[in-house]
């Protein structure tokens, strides 16, 4: 895969194959990332994304194929990723013995920040991720979702050009979600770090993501921009219908719906019937509806 | 352009990582005061009991060689444990995703385990000196001794703690060594209890020469068996943190 200037990672062939196992955990996947780019990584349990950025962020040795980070394969300087990428591991048992305050500080000191810059470095992301009121709580006593925004907020301590993300929005409560995906947009279109995040959840990534690459047992089936992927797919739209389950609508004909859950169909539409269907719909027998074009998580499922 | 910034000074990093590593005695004080201080009294109580006809020379070998029991079990036990739970919680992930030297990380949590272990050492060496009825005479190279006994233990340890594939099999191997070190050579019995080919097995252990250097800075008198023993313990860690060096790979396999 050809990179350019503005390739900050090109991985090429690359393939892990775990000792005493013989199925790849990830197979021939090769892939760029430009700079500024957020990436997202989709795929189902086991597809082998957490490998995969594992390998990005050379802490796994790859079987065969390579990972290049600014021209340089990560495994010739081992400061190569640590002065660049800020890693978040899936796992958020890291600092036990610290607290919130201290783990920050000493992440943003141990970055190359000065003594003052990691102060006011902790205080920033004491503020950005709310973590004020717990800041001096020992980090083996934050609930699983503290730990997630902490292991962010550390991730992002020294402000490194490139962050990874292994599932940033776990354990967190709705409102938490938002509030990460609004962060993490603003740091891209601020800053212009390049984030590559892996999320099982293709709803919540929708707005966030505008490279997507999605892997399926071990390989990366789809890669590229959202809107090009989906041109791929068929151009009908989506026409999702809630409903009461003891009265459900009448629809035209030939309409053949997709009961996605008990009240709850989806009908897939041709762009140039969308107006005679709703114009034939009892408004009154139906709760909810909404009219979309394919998702991201259309994306996900029709790929894998 | 890409933004970046430089690593710290290798001292810096140091003193960082020291720091992080001395935060442990939130949780380790309790298994301090329990298995470097209580278990190792209980030793010298023990072991006193029969030495004690066999003259001060060989209670001096019963109050040394707990000491180094000690160290064994607390400080290279230790780091084993530390070692192995950091590679199993994503610590040492954590540590490789920043720039910062691994054989700075494992000086400096040496560094850190050896001053939380200290104010055990102390009470093992005063109470088990009442315990004996021996007379201490602590000379002022003891501040250089003392750590060069404990630093090639901690390399040890820390190096099997990332080695072995599971924090228990890790302990389990940890244990054997630990006895296999406390009974080859004159550490806790002296030499002329035992065969021959056990004293002679015992050079190839630092232990052995811990135990000895400890017997002589703690209760004297110096002797130029000391220039051997330091020379050897200086030796072992330079070897013991070459070794984690190098073999020590943060990248999983």
């Amino acid at each position: 895969m050809k990179s350019s200037p503005d390739t900050v990672y090109s991985v090429y062939s690359l393939t892990k194959v775990y000792a005493g196992t013989n199925r790849p955990a990830n197979e021939a996947i090769s892939f760029n990332v430009e700079q500024g780019v957020i990436f997202g990584l989709l795929g189902d349990n086991g597809a082998g994304k957490s490998t995969l950025v594992k390998q990005m962020a050379n802490l796994l040795r790859p079987t065969s194929g390579g990972v290049v980070l600014y021209g340089k394969p990560v495994q010739e300087d081992p400061f190569l990723v640590p002065l660049h990428v800020g890693y978040m591991p899936q796992t958020a048992r890291t600092l036990n013995s610290l607290t919130v305050s201290e783990a920050l500080y000493f992440t943003s000191h141990l970055r190359g920040c000065s003594r003052r810059g990691a102060d006011s470095e902790r205080e920033r992301l004491l503020h950005l991720w709310d973590l004020h009121d717990i800041r001096s709580e020992l980090c083996s006593r934050l609930s699983g979702g503290q730990q997630r925004l902490l292991q962010l907020a550390a991730a992002m301590a020294g402000q490194p050009p490139v962050l990874i993300l292994d599932e940033p929005t776990n354990e967190l409560a709705p409102q938490r979600r938002r509030h990460v995906w609004e962060t993490l947009r603003a740091e891209n279109r601020e800053r212009g770090t390049t984030i590559i995040f892996i999320t099982h959840d293709a709803i919540e990534a929708e707005k966030t993501v505008q490279q997507v690459g999605i892997m399926h047992k071990g390989r990366m089936v789809a890669l590229g921009k959202p809107s090009e992927l989906k041109r791929e797919m068929n151009q009908q739209l989506r026409l999702a219908l809630h409903f009461d389950p003891a009265s459900p609508p009448d629809l035209p004909g030939d309409l053949r719906p997709q009961e996605l859950a008990e009240g709850h169909w989806l009908v897939l539409l041709d762009q140039d019937r969308v107006e005679a269907t709703l114009s034939a719909l009892d408004l009154s027998r139906i709760d909810d509806f909404q009219l979309h074009s394919a998702t991201l998580e259309d994306l996900y499922l029709y790929y894998t | 352009m890409i933004r970046t910034r430089l690593p710290l000074p290798l001292y810096l990093q140091f003193w960082d990582l020291f720091l992080i590593e001395l935060s442990n005695w939130r949780w380790a004080w309790r298994n301090l005061v329990l298995t470097g201080t209580v278990l190792p009294l209980f030793g010298i109580l023990l072991l006193g009991s029969f030495a004690r006809e066999l003259g001060s020379n060989a209670l001096s070998f019963v109050l040394t060689g707990n000491l180094v029991m000690a160290l064994l079990f607390e400080h290279m036990g230790k780091m084993i444990s530390h070692f192995s739970y950091m590679k199993t919680a994503g610590s040492l992930d954590y540590f490789a995703t920043l720039p910062v030297r691994k054989a700075v990380l494992i000086l400096a949590a040496s560094v850190a385990f050896f001053i939380l272990f200290l104010p055990s050492l102390v009470v093992v060496l005063a109470g088990g000196a009442l315990i004996l009825r021996l007379e201490l005479e602590v000379h002022p190279l003891a501040f250089v001794v003392v750590p060069l006994c404990a630093l090639p233990l901690a390399g040890i340890g820390a190096l099997m703690g990332v080695t072995f594939r599971t924090p228990e099999e890790a302990s389990a191997v940890g244990r054997l060594l630990t006895v296999i070190m406390l009974t080859a050579g004159p550490v806790l019995i002296p030499p002329d209890r035992l065969p021959d080919w056990l004293v002679w097995l015992g050079y190839l252990s630092p232990a052995t020469y811990a135990a000895s250097a400890l017997r002589q800075v703690l209760l004297g008198p110096l002797a130029m068996r000391l220039l051997l023993d330091s020379a050897v313990l200086a030796a072992c860690i330079l070897i013991s943190f070459w070794m984690v060096d190098r073999m020590m790979d943060w990248r999983e396999g």
